[in-house]
């Protein structure tokens, strides 16, 4: 039987552990919101962008030239995993840098042995995990979410989209989880570049019927020039607010389940506790009545 | 009268009735009013110049941004 005070000492650690853990999943909660507002936010820009885009690739002819296009055959593809910079979290990360490697070691396995796979981490655990799976990683991201924003996000597309049009990457693909609820989180794997044709065709016989004779000024072209790197930005940029809420969500579960786990320990401690307890007060007894007995003889 | 919103990527900068906007166009400023016809046109560095109906003016400086204007619904996206 373990000494009182042993246990003492361990329903106190495990107390504070619990004290730390719920903490946390206040704070994940509260950052949570907030990230959700963002997102909240970004969505009427994001809808209002992709009609504008729509109402132009729908008024255009094909011959628009568009630099982001599909191009001949894929010869160097590079692989974004968007990751936290913190961990306690669940699989989160883990997730992300398992995908990784398997797009990196299976689907473009071809590629990588040639060395034409290029892996860049946006976030700290990211760029730790798959160093530790043996992937190099060419670059990585490390402090974009301190003061996160738009201008700061659009830099780092920005870096992408110089790489497809320059021809440094013919095929950019992002992973990260996509935020269902504070729950429940998808790990997707995105096509970046190229834009993919069929979406834009899609929209165009969807919405076909509610097109307007728009004045475009100062003409098609440029106005596609404009919108179309933009809505990449915005794709970009819901990937990572999306991927910020997804960590909260996850660290907010991940330390529900902790909570709750001491709540379980604790409990089995002070079990432990009050019988330890009571089997001493039952030795003591028994000696003093052992030792009555024995004078009284 | 025309309802404007003028929107960002991470917030909504105005929303409400007005009677005339000034924007910083690409080709150089315009004005649009009521029942201006459905226009698409991009916007450069500059302020957009807002008359409320009740007559309030607000200046926003943007750095550029598209405009969408149909059925008296004036949608600005401005990159800030």
């Amino acid at each position: 039987m373990a000494n009182l005070k042993d246990i003492r000492t361990r329903i106190a650690s495990v107390k504070s552990t619990q004290q730390v853990t719920s903490a946390m999943k206040m704070v994940s909660a509260a950052k949570l919101r907030k990230a959700q507002d963002a997102i909240h936010m970004m969505r009427p820009y994001a809808e209002k962008l992709n009609e504008i885009l729509t109402s132009v690739s729908s008024n255009l002819d094909s011959s628009i030239d568009n630099k982001y296009a599909v191009r001949k055959d894929k010869e160097k593809i590079l692989i974004v995993a968007i990751t936290s910079n913190r961990g306690l979290c669940g699989g989160f990360n883990s997730n992300v840098v398992k995908k990784t490697s398997e797009l990196y070691f299976q689907t473009f396995n071809e590629y990588s042995q040639k060395g034409k796979v290029d892996v860049i981490a946006i976030g700290k655990k990211g760029a730790e995990g798959l160093k530790s799976k043996g992937i190099k990683v060419t670059k990585s991201f490390l402090d974009i979410y301190d003061g996160m924003n738009f201008t700061t996000v659009s830099e780092i597309t920005q870096y992408f989209m110089k790489g497809y049009t320059e021809g440094i990457y013919d095929h950019i693909e992002v992973v990260y989880n996509q935020f269902k609820n504070a729950a429940v989180q998808n790990l997707i794997t995105e096509q970046f570049l190229p834009v993919k044709p069929e979406e834009i065709k899609e929209v165009q016989s969807g919405k076909g019927e509610m097109r307007k004779d728009y004045i475009f000024e100062p003409s098609m072209q440029e106005i596609a020039d404009i919108i179309i790197p933009q809505s990449l930005r915005i794709q970009f940029y819901k990937a990572i607010l999306d991927s910020v809420a997804s960590e909260h969500g996850a660290r907010m579960t991940a330390m529900h389940k902790a909570t709750d786990n001491a709540g379980v320990l604790i409990r089995e401690l002070k079990l432990q506790y009050n019988q330890a307890r009571q089997t001493a007060i039952t030795n003591e007894i028994l000696e003093i009545v052992s030792g009555a007995n024995a004078q009284r003889n | 009268m025309m309802h404007l919103e003028i929107i960002s990527p991470e917030k909504q900068m105005f929303a409400g009735e007005i009677t005339i906007v000034k924007l910083p166009g690409t080709l150089g400023s315009f004005e649009i009013m009521e029942n201006h016809a459905p226009i698409i046109s991009t916007l450069t560095k500059g302020k957009i110049k807002v008359k409320e109906t009740n007559g309030v003016i607000s200046y926003f400086e943007i750095n550029g941004g598209l405009i969408e204007a149909s059925n008296n619904e004036v949608k600005v996206l401005v990159e800030s």
